[in-house]
């Protein structure tokens, strides 16, 4: 596996350009949207702070939020996962002395370590340039979570993958998860500034600790026992899905032929 | 010229026929893209339904006008998504492997063949729930003069051309750079900035959202003029960027088969 996560982020530095856009220009201007809603928030609603937060909170808020959740998504190997089940390309990784999942898991990591310790630079810069509220000593275990987080994120890349044995084209199922765990997570607004009973349901599911807990608990809005709690419910979520995902990707080789689904 | 325009007509008509086939091949995926699209509007929706439960304004924004504003945006994505999403996304890999070269020696505009072959039909479900969110939130604002709905005819179109232009020039840099994937996923972004208002943008962003990276085209000026926070005068600087980003990304494109080489360029 470490080897995968070697050719990964080797396979990245190959492409420096894409690297820097991936890692540092889309986030910096998703973060720079999401901070203008909040400036424009606070500008015109006469409140001096929002669930017992202030600006200064919202914007580090936004400012982390648009780098973490690229950290804590999957789109590229999910796709990669995809092509090879519809082409009949993963022939050439079923007969490697590594399986399927530890492959794409391998690489996986592998590149999200390059791209977060680049990506990181940059909220690091501004938050220290801004003095925005946010407690860096805090930044690893955040990490950790996130890092733990993205197991079940590929557990949900071979769940989707499986599906393209029975169903050939699923790339659209692929846009269709990210989308929705764009609002699962906490990447848009932090959840417990939504109406209840959303709130309680958004913030026990494993998905708040792909951004809501980590930046939570960085900002100071959520104490580290937050954090623990996030670790159980991702192990919860790896024990309904993961067994799903054995079932499903097995049922699915049944069917594989050999030739592309 | 008519007879042109007719051919171009039959043209597209037969695209629309062959996607539709195609499509209808694969039945599953059709669900799927409905439902992201739906989804989609969801996610959208979701950040400003919940702000608003926090204020009643938005840098002069109410909850009201952004839903409608939201309806413009659902609107003329559905129909990008529908008429050239899929085309200029599959661009960089046609001239990568040099599947441009088949285009190229047909007898027709290479920019129309590329931009226009494949129809994504199953968006025009997305179009249908589009226009219904964006009616029903009409319905919402007090008082609302109707025959301001005329001027999403000019908007909307305006709107297009300009997203449009843009997309195909950064589809167009793969001519330039064998790989410029990268500056595909800027664009993604940048799209965003056009899925807000463009009041709620800091001056120098706003400007820019306006002018050099007219994004704001997409969807706050359409849903300004026709909640009538704006003049119409705004639709004279909309047909000129219009024209300006179409000449301009016919520029680009010309220029780029001039230092393209077939396969690998």
């Amino acid at each position: 596996m470490l080897a995968c996560a070697r050719l990964a982020a080797l396979q990245q530095l190959e492409y420096r350009f894409n690297l820097i856009a991936d890692t540092l220009i889309q986030p910096f201007i998703v973060s720079l949207i999401e901070m203008t809603i909040w400036i424009a928030f606070f500008a015109s609603s006469g409140q001096t702070s929002l669930a017992g937060f202030d600006r200064s909170h919202y914007l580090a808020y936004a400012l982390w939020a648009g780098f973490i959740s690229r950290v804590s998504t999957s789109w590229m190997y999910e796709s990669m996962m995809i092509d090879d089940v519809e082409s009949g390309t993963i022939n050439s990784v079923l007969v490697r002395p590594i399986s399927f999942f530890e492959y794409y898991l391998g690489q996986l990591m592998g590149y999200k370590v390059l791209t977060t310790s680049i990506s990181l630079i940059a909220p690091i810069v501004v938050c220290l340039f801004l003095d925005l509220p946010v407690q860096l000593s805090r930044l690893p275990l955040a990490l950790v979570l996130v890092f733990y987080y993205l197991v079940l994120v590929h557990i949900l890349s071979i769940v989707i993958a499986s599906l393209g044995f029975f169903f050939t084209r699923v790339h659209h199922l692929t846009v269709a998860k990210n989308i929705t765990l764009w609002m699962l997570t906490g990447e848009f607004f932090p959840l417990d500034i939504a109406p209840e009973p959303f709130k309680s349901i958004l913030i026990a599911l494993p998905f708040s600790s792909a951004v809501f807990r980590p930046i939570g608990y960085m900002t100071g809005r959520l104490p580290v026992e937050e954090i623990f709690f996030g670790f159980i419910s991702v192990t919860c979520g790896i024990a309904v899905l993961g067994p799903i995902s054995i079932l499903m990707w097995n049922a699915g080789r049944r069917r594989y032929s050999g030739t592309g689904a | 010229m008519i007879k042109t325009i007719l051919k171009y007509c039959g043209l597209f008509f037969s695209f629309f026929k062959a996607s539709l086939i195609s499509e209808l091949e694969y039945r599953f995926n059709i669900g799927a893209r409905i439902v992201t699209d739906i989804l989609w509007y969801v996610a959208q929706l979701s950040v400003f339904e919940v702000l608003f439960r926090h204020t009643t304004s938005l840098n002069g924004w109410s909850l009201v006008e952004t839903r409608v504003f939201m309806g413009c945006l659902f609107v003329t994505d559905a129909i990008f998504m529908m008429l050239f999403s899929e085309n200029l996304d599959r661009m960089g890999e046609k001239i990568r492997k040099g599947d441009l070269d088949l285009l190229l020696v047909k007898p027709i505009n290479s920019q129309w063949m590329l931009s226009f072959q494949k129809v994504s039909v199953a968006y025009l479900g997305n179009l249908c729930i589009a226009l219904c969110w964006l009616t029903w939130a009409l319905t919402k604002i007090n008082e609302f003069n109707w025959l301001n709905v005329g001027w999403l005819l000019i908007t909307i179109p305006i709107g297009l051309v300009i997203t449009y232009s843009i997309r195909f020039m950064v589809a167009s840099m793969a001519l330039f750079y064998t790989r410029a994937d990268a500056v595909t996923y800027i664009w993604y972004q940048l799209y965003r900035l056009g899925t807000r208002p463009d009041n709620l943008y800091p001056a120098f962003l706003r400007y820019a959202v306006l002018s050099v990276l007219p994004v704001a085209f997409l969807a706050s000026v359409p849903a300004q003029i026709l909640l009538g926070k704006t003049g119409p005068e705004w639709l004279i600087w909309g047909f000129f960027v219009a024209g300006v980003s179409l000449s301009f990304s016919t520029l680009v494109w010309n220029r780029g088969l001039k230092v393209y080489s077939s396969v690998s360029s």
